[in-house]
Parts: structure tokens; C-alpha cells; sequence
């Protein structure tokens, strides 16, 4: 009952299409920001909004350890479920954790054959087959392109999508469509592109690229206190 | 300047020696030449061979013993036999010792993780501290673990590469690992000359001359200049010193830009800057076992480990919402000092302390802020392993024992009138039990001894006696946690018991909310028993167990509602479903009737024994068990097979961590399934993985996993 009630009540849905998946497979996702705005809270939010569908997430960090991305599960879980008044939480909790597991890496040990690797091990002992992956503090830089293209082919191989968190700085320039340059030479790969754009005491969930076309959907923004995605603030 | 004069004593067959001498000696005390230090490292990492080292050229003891020697004495710090045996430390014995006009108390802590609770309580008292790590094995995942409660504790420490004369020895790579593995600044002062069996002695980087260790004992020092072919390593390392010294001191850093000269001072002061903040761990290296790089280690130890004065200590206040109160170290101020290890000798019981503030001397009184009970200070002492020294007075920034005082682990003491509190440690409950049936009469009596001591001594260590089997049952945080007590009852007791298997702790719940109308009657000749208990039970988060009342009108009359929780109590103890304790349940009665002859207390007791059952079956009784949460470091290629095996226990991965060539494992894994865990992790990884464990949660045991209990409990049950 709590599980579909946090489905359904779940702001999130406005970025998709009603009652599917906001990516399909092999699609990739980006979450724009600059440091410290709530980059690693959406992308754990868009986590756990597939993790209640009973869904296979797997959060691949390359800056953090395992600890502190569990840390960041729990206190988004909280917030959400509080933010529902819900109670015995506690269960629900433990039925999700089994569906996600968490990788990191550091940033230079990271490679596409060495995750399709780790991948292909998990699936084939029966440990954890993904249905969603999260990137987060993946480079940008001048030969992503290539790992991205690997990517791609990875996750359309595998049935799975792939959400990355892009940083972004004050003084970038954004090109056409409010595109951070680090992400234009790869824009063509990514279905949907959302920017947290703080203002005043607010941020804004804008998007883009991608998302629904109509335009009934409400405005989203990102609650400073919580880190939830609300659609009234 | 305050003095206080020690007496030493010696009495034989005693766990103490008592040596009467009739010279008396003046303990210094400039607080800035006291070092307070714990030894900590991975297991047969040498450190207590390093200690008995220090402990003998600070003229401490006068022959040197190896942990697993030969003679049969062992080493000084060893003080059971069963450690001596095992090569293990597992109690952390307090000593001191002087070096260059310091005090230094050492706190020798074990180095397994069943014991971590020792090594925890060590690290909350201690200053400073030395990391041992073998040049051979490296930072291994109990470097780690004793690496963590470091930090927790914010405790800086100084690196000390061991076993630089062993077959495949590399300090640098030990270096580099401290580096990438444990995330320190790791910075060598020293480099070694010569390795494995062409080992030495050491360059010393900062003064830029060559240390070589002669000797029997290694205990003549010399002096010379660094050998041709490695001078320029070492200006090459002296210069990667200055630069990550420089980061701490515009001394350094201006002296290098103008190219003036670098004096040692310059360089030493820096890098004790650096480490006392834990921005630099600075690395020495030797060979305990050949006497090679202990001096100059205890040099570092009195220029860059702090003083008690360099360390923030912390009290809480609790007139005043526990809010934190800083410490001054000052001799005039009120007392206050944390009890952080008790050990049951034949007089009774030592008490470890160390001050914080004031100072405490014979004949005080202390308050014990826990229960607020006064207590009359008898004798305060000073312990050197398995020796002690009676002395006047222990002032602030040093660590003492006192004798006879009851209190238990983790107590603060205070001077009357305060109601300071240190930062209370979190123990754990115990996670495993196991049955033990002493073998004669004899054995019988000791064993009682035996766990009265170790109890006391251990705050998760536990024992009680089953009540159905009458079976002796010890608890605790994991297998050799209780083997080793089982051997210790053997060895320091002669007591022979027999062991059963071990059992994991589970535990019974509700799920949700039953109500229960009860109604207790007997009438059959005498006088007559009547009480009606009617309420509800209900789940609750955080707590064993809740008691409310919520009769109006006296349906219960006041006297006997005592009674009732009596008999609810009595119900949790062994729950319904399979006799395991029941815990998270809150009952609240609301309505009740009584007789004016046949109630009794008696009477409402059993009603509220059948008012639990009723309503207990009603509320959805479910088992937990506990959960571990389990790290195994694997070299990366095994981590498909690391993952498989916890897969196959019922583990839930949470996640796994790439550290380069090795990679960190964290899963969630219940107790009943981790029994031989090692053994399987050995085979499956050629010998090349390691495990730490500790209690996570405890969580609801699957359906089928509860049948299989119940069918054994039913067996059991036949069986008796």
C-alpha cells in the first residue's frame, strides 16, 4: 500500500511518461548541477522511484565510498517517506536494499570493460542483474565520448538504463539550449537532460532536453530542506 | 613542583608482584614530557615484541622474551599464557616507562577483531599512538579496522614499519599502501639500510646520518655517516620531507624559498604540527625482533607524538542538557577521570583509569557519576604489565589503577559536587552463545570463578544459566571471542568444561497489534485465585519492551497492577513461539476485574502470563536474527567468487569498493549462516582474502529458515 502510494504520489513521475519509465533501454539520462546542489539527492530520488517498482538499481560512485552512498539512501528515504506520514517504513526499507547494490571506484580506475566485467560476473553467478545504473562523478572530459559510446552499447546489451551526474561551473559557458559546453560534444547520446538551477531560495528541476512536451506538467523544484522534488514549494 | 613518591613491591604466586623496596623515587611531573601511547596494529605484526623492545631500553625490564619463545617466559606484556601461547594480545596491559626525561604509559591492545571493544576502550584514554605495520604484509583489513577507530577517536599517530629484516620485506610499499589504503600522508623520516637479511640499521632523514644498532642487544647506538650508495636517496626523501613539512610551517616553507639553512628543530617542529592535526603520519622502520630502529622510534615518540595538553578532552555536563565542556588538564580544578578497563585480581578488582583534570591522590573521595555513589580511594597505583607500584597521587594526563573500587567499565569519576560525564562507549549485546558443562565438581566451583572474572572484566562478555537445562551459558561477540575464554577458564583456572555448539541469538517480535482479554481462575479447594487482565499488545521501534497502564475506575486496583507488569515481564524473557527472548513490544492494559478474596498478586501474575500468550499469538510473532555486517578484502580477481560465497550465505551485497589491486567487499550477512566463514574464504581465495564482522541489525528470519528452527526446537524439546 505505501510502496504504490509513494509511486503514485511521486513528483518524479511528471519528468517520464505516465506510469513508465522515464528512460528506456539503453537510453542514457544526465542530471546537471554545480557542486553542492543536489546532484547525488535527485539521482538517488530517480533510484528509488525505480527501486519501489521492484526494480534492479545499481549506483555506481567515483568519488564517494559504499558507506556514505548508503548514508545518502537512507536519509533520501526518510525525507520521503516522512514527507508521507508513512509508518512502518522499516520493512519496506529492507525489501528495497536487496535490489540495489552500490560500486565505486576511483575515478582513474574506472573503465567500461572493467565494469561490463564486474557486470557480466554478477549476472552470470545470479547475485544482481540492473535494470537502472547510476553514474555519479563520471568525467567529462575530452575522451568521454568514447566510454560513452561503450557505454551505450553496454547498457542496450545488458537491458538497462543509465543516469550520469554532470558537474557543472559558474564561469562554463552554456552553448544552445542552456547546454553546458563539457556536455555538448556528447549531447546526441543523452534522451533526457535535466539542470537543478538554484535561484534565490529555490531550485528549479528543469529540463533541457527531453521529458513530456505537454505543457500542463507543474514546475518542479528541488526543496533545500529536504532535497525532495516537490511540485509545490 | 608536585612530587609523588612511588614503593615497589613483590609477592610471589600473586597475579601481581609486589617487590618491597626501600628506595623511594620522585615521579616528574612536567605534564609536556608525558606521553600517553597505545601500540595498535594487525595481528603478528610485532607489536608486542616492539613493546617488550621499548620496554627494555627505557631499563624497564632487564632481559628481552619473544612473544612465542622458546624460554617459556614470553613476553613482558603477555601477561596470560594463553596470549604467550597464541602469540595473540589479548587483554590491553598498562605500563609505563621514561625515555629522554618523557613518561611514556603504554596501553599494549589486542589486535583481533573479536576484541575490538579493547582496543576501542584504549583509544578513548590515549594521546597518541604508534602504528605498527610488517614490512612483508602490509596494511592488512585489521590495519584498517584499527585504522577507523583512530579516526573515530581522532588519535595521531606515527607509523612504525616492522620486520625490515624478513624475506620480502619493502617499507616503501608498506608506505605507498598506508597512502592508497588508509588515505594517510604518509612520510618517511627514515629509509632503511640494507633489507631483509642485510638489514642494518637506518638514515635518519632529518639529521642526515646513518644509525647502526650494535650490540647484544642492539643497545649501543652509532652514529655515522650515510654510506655512499644512498646518499642520494636520502637527499632525494629528505627533500619529499621538507616539502610536506613545509605545508605546516612558514618557518619551514620561508627557509626553503630564501635557501637557508633547514635546521632539525625547523623540520621536526613542522612535522609534529602536521601530525598532531593527522595531516602527516610520519613512518620509521626497523626490525623489533633484531633490536634494529626502536631507539630513535622512541625519540619520535617524545618530539612528535602530543602531550596531554596538545589533546581536546571532552566531558559532558548533565545540569545542563549534556552540553560539552572542555577539559583544562589543570591540577587545581576538579577531578574527573574515566574508568576504562577493570581486571579481577586475587584482591579484587583494579580499576584503570586515566585523568583528565584535577588529580587524585590516597585517602579522596570520588563520586562515580553513573549512580552518583561516593567511594573512599584506598590504594592508587601504577601498572607496569603484570607489576605494579603503589603511588600517591595520579594527576591529570596519566594513566593509574586503583584498587577495590566497584564500578564498572566506562564509568566516570569526578570530584563531589560535579556531575561531569565522559562520552559514554556504545557496547554491543552479544551476538552468540554457547553452552558450557564444567566436568567434575572442582571444575564446577572454578568455572564460576572463572566467568564472575571475565564478566566484569568484559562488558560484552556475558553468562547466565538456563533455567530449563540448567546449562551454564556464555555469550559474546563471535566465535574465538568465547574460545578464547573457554581456553582461559582452562589454563588461568584449571577449570574443565565441555563445550556445545554455538548458537546465534535470536530473538521474537510482534508484527502488529492484538488485543487480549484474559481471565485467571481456580477454584479447586483452599483458597481461590481470580484476576481478568483485558488490553492490547502492539509493535514498537528502539526499545525492548513498554509497560503502560491506562485502568480508570480501579477495574484493577492499584496494588496489583505491579503484579501484572511483573507477569508480562516474566513473558518476554522466553517468548511463546520458540522460547527466545522477546524484544520491540509495548503492552497497555485498559480494563481488568478483580475478586475481594481470591485476587492476589499471585493471581494477577498468571493472568497477565495468559493474557501475553493470548494476545502474543493474535499479534503476528515473527524470529529475528542478527545481522552482520560483513568487509572482506579480496585481491580484485576473486571478487566474483567473494561475492558468490556471501550470495550463498543469504547475504545481501551492498556494495563493493575498488581500491586498486584490492577491493573491499560489504555485505549484510545473518551470524547462523557466517560459522566457518573463514575456512571457506581461505580455500576459495588461496589464503588472500581477510574478513572483519560486526552486528549490524537484527532482522526477521525467512519462512523457511523459521520452520527449520522450529523443527529443531521441537526435536530439542523431544529430546529433553
Amino acid at each position: 500500500m505505501l510502496k504504490k502510494e509513494l509511486i503514485l504520489k511521486n513528483p518524479l513521475r511528471f519528468i517520464g511518461k505516465e506510469t513508465q519509465d522515464i528512460l528506456s533501454e539503453g537510453g542514457f539520462g544526465a542530471v546537471l548541477a554545480r557542486a553542492g546542489v543536489g546532484k547525488t539527492a535527485l539521482l538517488v530520488q530517480l533510484a528509488l522511484h525505480t527501486l519501489l517498482k521492484g526494480k534492479y538499481v545499481l549506483h555506481i560512485s567515483l568519488d564517494d565510498p559504499v558507506n556514505k552512498i548508503s548514508l545518502w539512501y537512507k536519509e533520501v528515504f526518510r525525507h520521503l517517506t516522512q514527507s508521507y506520514d508513512a509508518k512502518n517504513t522499516n520493512k519496506l526499507w529492507e525489501d528495497l536494499l536487496p535490489h540495489r547494490f552500490i560500486m565505486t571506484f576511483k575515478v582513474e580506475g574506472f573503465s567500461v570493460p572493467k565494469l561490463e566485467e564486474r557486470l557480466t560476473d554478477l549476472k552470470e553467478q545470479n547475485i544482481f542483474s540492473p535494470q537502472m545504473v547510476l553514474i555519479d562523478g563520471f568525467h567529462f572530459n575530452d575522451t568521454a565520448r568514447t566510454s560513452l559510446s561503450d557505454l551505450k552499447r553496454l547498457a542496450k546489451n545488458h537491458s538497462l538504463h543509465v543516469w550520469f551526474s554532470v558537474k557543472t561551473y559558474r564561469h562554463e559557458k552554456s552553448g544552445p539550449g542552456g547546454m553546458p559546453s563539457s556536455l555538448l560534444d556528447v549531447s546526441d547520446l543523452f534522451d533526457i537532460v535535466i539542470q537543478l538551477q538554484p535561484e534565490g531560495k529555490k531550485i528549479h528541476v528543469m529540463t533541457l532536453k527531453g521529458g513530456p512536451a505537454d505543457s500542463d506538467r507543474p514546475a518542479l523544484f528541488l526543496d533545500p530542506a529536504t532535497m525532495l522534488v516537490k511540485d509545490i514549494i | 613542583m608536585h612530587r609523588i613518591y612511588l614503593k615497589k613491591h613483590t609477592v610471589a604466586n600473586e597475579g601481581f608482584l609486589f617487590k618491597k623496596q626501600k628506595s623511594t623515587r620522585t615521579m616528574k611531573n612536567a605534564i609536556n614530557k608525558v606521553r600517553n601511547i597505545g601500540i595498535s596494529a594487525h595481528i603478528d605484526s610485532g607489536k608486542t615484541t616492539l613493546t617488550e623492545r621499548i620496554l627494555f631500553f627505557t631499563k624497564r625490564i632487564h632481559a628481552m622474551h619473544d612473544v612465542k619463545g622458546k624460554d617459556g617466559v614470553g613476553a613482558t606484556m603477555d601477561s596470560m599464557d594463553l596470549e604467550k601461547e597464541r602469540g595473540i594480545t589479548i587483554a590491553s596491559a598498562a605500563t609505563y616507562c621514561e625515555w629522554l626525561g618523557h613518561e611514556i604509559n603504554i596501553i599494549d591492545t589486542p589486535g583481533h577483531v573479536d576484541f575490538t571493544i579493547e582496543v576501542e576502550r584504549s583509544l578513548r584514554v590515549l594521546d597518541g599512538a604508534i602504528l605498527v605495520l610488517c614490512a612483508v604484509g602490509g596494511v592488512q583489513s585489521q590495519s584498517i579496522t584499527v585504522d577507523q577507530q583512530m579516526k573515530r577517536y581522532k588519535v595521531p599517530c606515527i607509523a612504525f614499519v616492522n620486520k625490515c629484516d624478513r624475506s620480502g620485506a619493502n617499507p616503501f610499499r608498506v608506505i605507498d599502501q598506508l597512502q592508497e589504503k588508509l588515505g594517510h600522508n604518509a612520510v618517511p623520516l627514515q629509509i632503511p639500510i640494507g633489507l631483509e637479511a642485510a638489514h642494518q640499521g637506518v638514515v635518519d632523514l632529518v639529521s642526515m646520518k646513518a644509525i647502526y644498532f650494535a650490540g647484544a642487544n642492539g643497545e649501543n647506538v652509532r652514529i655515522e655517516n650515510i654510506p655512499q650508495d644512498l646518499l642520494r636517496e636520502a637527499i632525494q626523501k629528505r627533500e619529499e620531507l621538507i616539502d610536506a613539512g613545509s605545508m605546516f610551517s612558514d618557518e619551514l616553507t620561508e627557509a626553503v624559498l630564501e635557501e637557508q639553512e633547514i635546521t632539525e628543530e625547523m623540520i621536526i617542529s613542522a612535522v609534529r604540527m602536521g601530525t598532531l592535526t593527522r595531516q602527516i603520519t610520519p613512518v620509521f622502520m626497523g626490525s623489533a625482533y633484531k633490536n634494529k630502529g626502536v631507539q630513535p622510534l622512541l625519540d619520535a615518540v617524545t618530539k612528535l607524538l602530543p602531550c596531554p595538553y596538545d589533546v581536546k578532552n571532552e566531558a559532558l555536563d548533565m545540569d545542563n542538557d549534556e552540553t560539552p565542556v572542555t577539559l583544562s588538564g589543570e591540577l587545581e580544578k576538579p577531578f574527573v577521570a574515566l574508568a576504562f578497563k577493570l581486571e579481577e585480581g586475587q584482591y579484587g578488582q583494579l580499576t584503570y583509569i586515566r585523568v583528565y583534570q584535577g588529580s587524585l591522590s590516597k585517602g579522596d573521595t570520588i563520586v562515580n557519576s553513573r549512580n552518583g555513589k561516593k567511594i573512599k580511594v584506598g590504594r592508587v597505583v601504577r601498572m607496569h604489565a603484570d607489576q605494579m607500584e603503589d603511588i600517591e597521587t595520579i594527576p591529570a594526563g596519566y594513566i593509574g589503577a586503583l584498587f577495590g573500587i566497584d564500578c564498572a567499565s566506562g564509568d566516570t569519576f569526578v570530584s563531589p559536587g560535579l556531575n561531569l560525564t565522559m562520552t559514554s562507549m556504545f557496547v554491543p549485546d552479544p551476538v552468540i552463545s554457547l553452552a558450557i558443562i564444567p566436568n567434575d565438581n572442582k571444575s564446577q566451583i572454578n568455572m564460576s570463578k572463572a566467568l564472575n572474572r571475565f564478566s566484569k572484566e568484559d562488558p560484552t562478555f556475558r553468562t547466565y544459566v538456563d533455567d530449563e537445562t540448567k546449562e551454564t551459558i556464555i555469550q559474546g561477540m563471535g566465535e574465538l571471542h568465547l574460545e578464547v575464554y573457554v581456553e582461559r577458564m582452562h589454563r588461568e583456572y584449571t577449570a574443565d568444561v565441555t563445550t556445545g555448539q554455538p548458537r546465534v541469538a535470536y530473538r521474537e517480535t510482534i508484527t502488529r497489534k492484538a488485543e487480549f482479554d484474559y481471565t485467571h481462575k481456580k477454584q479447586t479447594g483452599g483458597a481461590g485465585q481470580y484476576g481478568r487482565v483485558a488490553g492490547y499488545m502492539e509493535p514498537v521501534n528502539g526499545t525492548k519492551f513498554v509497560f503502560e497502564n491506562k485502568i480508570v475506575g480501579g477495574n484493577i486496583p492499584t496494588q496489583f497492577i505491579a503484579s501484572c507488569e511483573k507477569g508480562f515481564r516474566q513473558s518476554i524473557v522466553k517468548g511463546p513461539k520458540m522460547e527466545f527472548p522477546v524484544t520491540g513490544i509495548k503492552v497497555v492494559i485498559n480494563d481488568g476485574a478483580s475478586h475481594p478474596v481470591d485476587s492476589s498478586e499471585m493471581a494477577f501474575v498468571a493472568a497477565a502470563r495468559g493474557a501475553f500468550r493470548e494476545g502474543y499469538y493474535k499479534a503476528g510473532p515473527v524470529i529475528h536474527e542478527p545481522i552482520m555486517k560483513v568487509a572482506v578484502e579480496t585481491p580484485s580477481e576473486f571478487q566474483g567468487a567473494v561475492m558468490g560465497l556471501l550470495n550463498q550465505r543469504r547475504g545481501i551485497i551492498v556494495g563493493s569498493q575498488d581500491e586498486g589491486p584490492l577491493c573491499v567487499v560489504e555485505a549484510q550477512v545473518p551470524l547462523a549462516e557466517m560459522f566457518g566463514f573463514s575456512t571457506v574464504l581461505r580455500s576459495s581465495t588461496q589464503g588472500r582474502a581477510q574478513f572483519t564482522m560486526e552486528l549490524n541489525s537484527y532482522k526477521q528470519v525467512p519462512k523457511s529458515i523459521a520452520e527449520e528452527l522450529a523443527k529443531t526446537a521441537e526435536k530439542e524439546k523431544k529430546g529433553k
